[in-house]
């Protein structure tokens, strides 16, 4: 059979595969394979390869989809599982600005799945350094739950004092999570407590250097807080 | 767009690189969810979705190139899904027989077609087998390629309207189905060879 044969006989085998094929394209292969028998052979491959990809295409596809978003309410079932499995990872100190610049991405990550914002910005106490603490809380369910009276009581009571303020736009975060003091020497910690991931987490710079740590909540939040407080304070604040 | 997520840090653990693998991967694992779940417990696509990404966290030791994360959810993802059709259907007669997952449910939630899940080569591939194909499509199967496979062999398009969709020659049409249909065979007609 020569290339031009080759490539008619393709054609027409596919045509009459996918039942596209007219009733003259149909005797015309007939006619074909009956000149060469062995394109029956031939044939039947074709078949087993279009069975192949008929059946494997819809995934292919779907593997590819790059439509839809995370929903809010999984984000913290899945960064729970990988807490379970992986543990948590050792942070390396960094240069202050790269790693606010790319170490905590996953702050603006939150903001996909916050539909409300708790925020709580405060300067707790100055140290002679003029150290600053600001406190972010992050209400992850849709507006249903509301700002937890009780969490952010614990949140005055461990560092008293602080005035509570409601955000319901994630892009305020992404703000908070940016505006930093203009004083760079200055040392600072922001504190988020995101309780649909159920963890508290915490980064800053202090002394040139950056630190970062997420505490889950485990028992209560008034213990994590303890350790969060304890935290801080081992970094100079 | 989002890029390939960093492997290494996901191995470690590192919240921020999950958020942004989790957010890179759920339009795959829905989207397969999805395919095979759809017509029979559509209320079991999103949680499906979620078990596989979970599942993805457990076995993301073992991965050894950030490339092979999507085929492995996909794959993930698509077992979970077969094997809870599987169990419904098994429930549903009584008797632990495999039912399948090809024909749609009619009005009354019933199947007017099942045969049986075996006859699917994808439903009793092994999971990692599975992942390595389909990392394999991908690689393959690069535009226009996939596109006019599925043109013409799911959509049921023509020549002259594949043509005139992906801005090819006519002639030319038959020379990428041939390209892909090889492709294919190669890739997922193995099993059925050996």
């Amino acid at each position: 059979m020569n290339s031009m044969n080759g490539e008619r006989f393709f054609d027409l085998a596919m045509k009459v595969i996918a039942r596209q094929a007219s009733d003259a394209e149909r005797a015309e292969l007939d006619g074909l394979v009956s000149r060469e028998p062995e394109l029956k052979e031939e044939f039947e491959r074709l078949q087993a390869g279009v069975r192949a990809a008929k059946d494997a295409l819809p995934l292919v596809n779907a593997m590819q989809a790059t439509a839809g978003e995370l929903p809010g309410y999984a984000r913290g079932r899945l960064q729970t599982k990988v807490r379970q499995t992986l543990g948590r990872p050792e942070f390396a100190d960094k240069e202050p600005d790269r790693s606010f610049a790319g170490g905590w991405r996953w702050v603006l990550g939150l903001a996909a799945t916050a539909t409300a914002v708790l925020l709580v910005v405060l300067p707790m106490f100055r140290t002679p350094s003029a150290a600053l603490i600001q406190l972010a809380m992050l209400e992850t369910t849709g507006g249903t739950r509301g700002a937890d009276t009780n969490e952010v009581a614990l949140f005055q009571a461990t560092w008293k004092g602080s005035p509570v303020r409601s955000f319901s736009s994630a892009s305020e975060l992404g703000a908070w999570e940016k505006n930093w003091p203009t004083d760079a020497g200055r040392s600072t910690a922001k504190i988020i407590y995101d309780p649909a991931a159920g963890e508290v987490r915490v980064f800053g710079h202090s002394k040139g250097k950056a630190f970062q740590q997420a505490f889950p909540v485990e028992k209560d939040l008034a213990t994590t807080l303890a350790e969060v407080s304890r935290f801080i304070r081992e970094h100079g604040f | 767009m989002m890029s390939t997520p960093n492997l290494v840090a996901l191995q470690r653990g590192d919240a921020a690189a999950w958020d942004e693998a989790f957010r890179w991967l759920w339009p795959t694992v829905f989207a397969v969810s999805q395919l095979k779940l759809q017509p029979y417990c559509p209320n079991e696509v999103e949680d499906v979705a979620i078990e596989a990404l979970e599942e993805l966290v457990e076995k993301v030791r073992v991965v050894a190139a950030p490339e092979e994360l999507k085929p492995l959810a996909a794959s993930i993802a698509h077992h979970r899904a077969v094997s809870l059709l599987r169990e419904r259907f098994a429930k549903k007669r009584g008797q632990g027989k495999t039912e399948s997952l090809d024909a749609p449910a009619d009005d009354a939630g019933e199947t007017k077609h099942e045969p049986l899940a075996a006859d699917s080569p994808l439903a009793n591939l092994e999971q990692k087998e599975l992942a390595e194909r389909l990392g394999q499509s991908l690689e393959d199967l690069k535009p226009p390629l996939g596109g006019i496979l599925s043109d013409f062999f799911l959509h049921g398009l023509r020549y002259e309207e594949i043509a005139k969709k992906r801005g090819v020659a006519l002639g030319s049409v038959g020379v990428y189905l041939k390209r892909g249909l090889e492709a294919m065979r190669r890739i997922w007609g193995r099993r059925e060879e050996s």
